[in-house]
């Protein structure tokens, strides 16, 4: 039986549901499962962890855990990898779990793929489905190592129903802090909005909005559906939107029930953060946007009069 | 300072890419510098700019990588090495981080910059990996580099709860993502000087690698089995004309054909 050991992925002090989906579909598999969980003030984490499908939890929680630093991180999955005997290590898809897998990797000298979509094995390997060249193609990877350490690409796997864990706690003692690379400041993303990957609606806003005006119009829509507000990378370069909002190759993957694409033209690089949206629709006034070869529902038109449409409409039925 | 810059030569993915019989059917292909890897050649020039840093670039593999190399001459490296060898046609990110781990040794660089990752792999392990057999520090997705004294830099780096500022010791590597700076295009002066500098080309062995031996730096993990064409998305219902009536149509078609309203 495989030994898949999955890395919690916490933010702001919460587990998020890739958790659980990595921990089912390492289940569903048929392995043994570990999960560890890294951060500062985490024992209210650790029901969740059990609930998430683990049986077995490494536990590495220190004030100096509390801001991301990827050396300490990397080396407190090693010690839980090392600990469980693990065959595989699981990152969700984040920044810290892209920083932190192949460090990983080469401390355990194991493989390492990152933006994996599927697991399996076949015979004496294990294989992995990746996307690759701004999603254009995808590739069939064969292991030829013992172990393996994957970052997941967001949204690849459900949340099994009913899953359970076993309580099993294993204190993990806090690595040496890297004092060569030193965190001095992080400069906090605005708290208080809804998390893009979390989100189960999307906007984004593309330099068909322009300015803060077209930006504060299309926000209100997402106010109104409690929908994650992103952007293309047009918005973020002009000042308009922060950068952790940037939906795309270079930004945030997410993968909605439904994904509004507002005033952008659907680059490549765009594209390969959202084209794995169950629903998408756009509005743009060029009916050769490249954003309509994949939109569901495509509205030609002036986005400055329809989003007001659209609100009301939404409105109306939402009533 | 002394800087090593690495360039990737990947397909332009701005073209149509086919599959066939499990692999990427060459035929239109056109290859470019990875858009990352021309993010970390201009953090370089500008580093030798304000700061009296020294650039040298790496490539590896790639064949003829000519004039993707001018090209970062133009733009203001100093020295190009180009390694190639037969061996490398199966090279995985942990197998580029081994050789650049041999090329750095033989530079006594300061800092590595390095594209955040490959436009045709898109894996983004190579730099961090490089980091990690020097037992060097390491920061990725850098949008910032500033210089603090001979010995120290600080970068930011955009992270999952925000912008981290860290503070570097030297020598270390960093991997950087589009936002740090916008590359510039070579001037006529640039590209006329570029084609009279050399390229320094070697092979496996001249840095010191053994191809025979199975656990040695030549030695992939992991291999491509096939390529498969990406699920490509459907074109769906494209609604022109009033806007009030479209509108209105396509938000009942949200809630009634797609339920996600
Ligand atoms: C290495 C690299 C990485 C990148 N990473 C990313 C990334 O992560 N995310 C990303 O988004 N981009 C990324 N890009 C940039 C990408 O190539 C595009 O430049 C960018 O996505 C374009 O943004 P846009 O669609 O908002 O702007 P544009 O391409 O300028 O499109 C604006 C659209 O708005 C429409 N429009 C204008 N006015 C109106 C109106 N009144 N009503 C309706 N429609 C209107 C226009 O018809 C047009 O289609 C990357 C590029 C590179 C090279």
């Amino acid at each position: 039986m495989a030994k898949i050991l999955v890395v919690a992925d916490i933010k702001n002090d919460a587990l998020k549901d890739s958790t659980t989906e990595l921990l089912s579909k390492a289940g569903s598999i048929g392995a043994e499962t570990a999960v560890v969980a890294i951060g500062s003030n985490i024992e209210a984490l650790i029901s969740g962890l059990v609930n998430a499908g683990s049986d077995t939890q490494y536990v590495a929680d220190d004030p100096a855990l509390a801001i991301f630093s990827a050396g300490p991180y990397a080396s407190c999955v090693a010690d839980a990898a090392k600990q469980f005997e693990a065959d595989q290590i699981w990152f969700s898809f984040s920044e810290s779990g892209k920083a932190a897998a192949p460090r990983v990797a080469v401390q355990l000298e194991a493989a390492c793929a990152t933006e994996i979509t599927d697991v399996a094995i076949s015979g004496e390997h294990v294989e992995v489905t990746r996307p690759a060249i701004a999603n254009k193609v995808m590739q069939r990877v064969r292991i030829n190592a013992g172990q393996m350490v994957v970052v997941v690409r967001a949204g690849a796997f459900e949340a099994a129903e009913g899953i359970t864990g076993t309580e099993n706690v294993v204190t993990l003692s806090p690595p040496a802090v890297d004092v060569k690379a030193v965190v001095k400041e992080l400069i906090s993303d605005a708290s208080g909005e809804i998390d893009l990957a979390d989100a189960d609606i999307v906007i984004s806003v593309g330099r068909g909005v322009k300015d803060q005006t077209g930006v504060d119009l299309v926000k209100e829509l997402a106010h109104d559906l409690k929908a994650g507000f992103g952007s293309s990378r047009a918005m973020v370069d002009g000042g308009f939107m922060a950068h952790n909002k940037q939906v795309g190759q270079t930004g945030k993957i997410v993968a909605p029930s439904l994904y509004m694409a507002i005033g952008i033209s659907g680059a490549i690089q765009h594209l390969a953060g959202m084209n794995g949206s169950k629903v998408i629709l756009a509005v743009n006034k060029d009916p050769e946007a490249p954003i309509f070869n994949v939109a569901d529902y495509g509205i030609v038109g002036d986005l400055f009069e329809v989003v007001p449409i659209l609100r009301a409409e939404i409105k109306k039925i939402r009533a | 300072m002394k800087i090593l810059t690495t360039v990737k030569k990947v397909v332009d993915v701005e073209l149509t890419i086919r599959v066939q019989a499990g692999a990427i059917v060459e035929d239109g292909l056109q290859y470019v510098i990875n858009a990352w890897d021309e993010n970390a050649v201009e953090a370089a020039v500008q580093l030798k700019e304000n700061n009296n840093a020294e650039t040298t670039l790496v490539s590896i593999g790639g064949g003829d990588n000519t004039d993707m190399i001018r090209k970062c001459y133009a733009m203001g490296i100093e020295k190009g090495i180009h390694v190639e060898d037969p061996a490398l046609e199966k090279a995985d990110s942990p197998v580029f981080a081994r050789v650049l781990k041999k090329v750095f040794e033989k530079g006594d660089y300061d800092l590595v910059i390095t594209g955040k990752q490959a436009q045709d792999t898109d894996s983004g392990q190579t730099g961090i990996m490089l980091a990690e057999y020097l037992g060097l520090p390491c920061v990725s997705n850098v949008i910032d580099i500033q210089v603090l004294d001979d010995q120290h830099i600080k970068v930011s780096r955009l992270g999952d709860a925000g912008t981290e500022i860290i503070e570097l010791e030297l020598p270390a590597v960093v991997t950087v993502t589009d936002s740090i700076n916008e590359p510039r295009l070579p001037q006529m002066r640039g590209i006329m000087m570029a084609k009279k500098k050399p390229i320094d080309v070697m092979d496996l062995s001249a840095l010191g690698i053994s191809i025979d031996d199975a656990d040695g730096a030549a030695a992939p993990t992991s291999e491509i089995v096939e390529f498969m064409a990406s699920k490509t998305r459907e074109a769906g219902q494209k609604f022109e004309g009033d806007a009030a009536q479209i509108t209105a149509q396509v938000v009942s078609l949200l809630v009634d054909e797609a339920n996600v309203l």
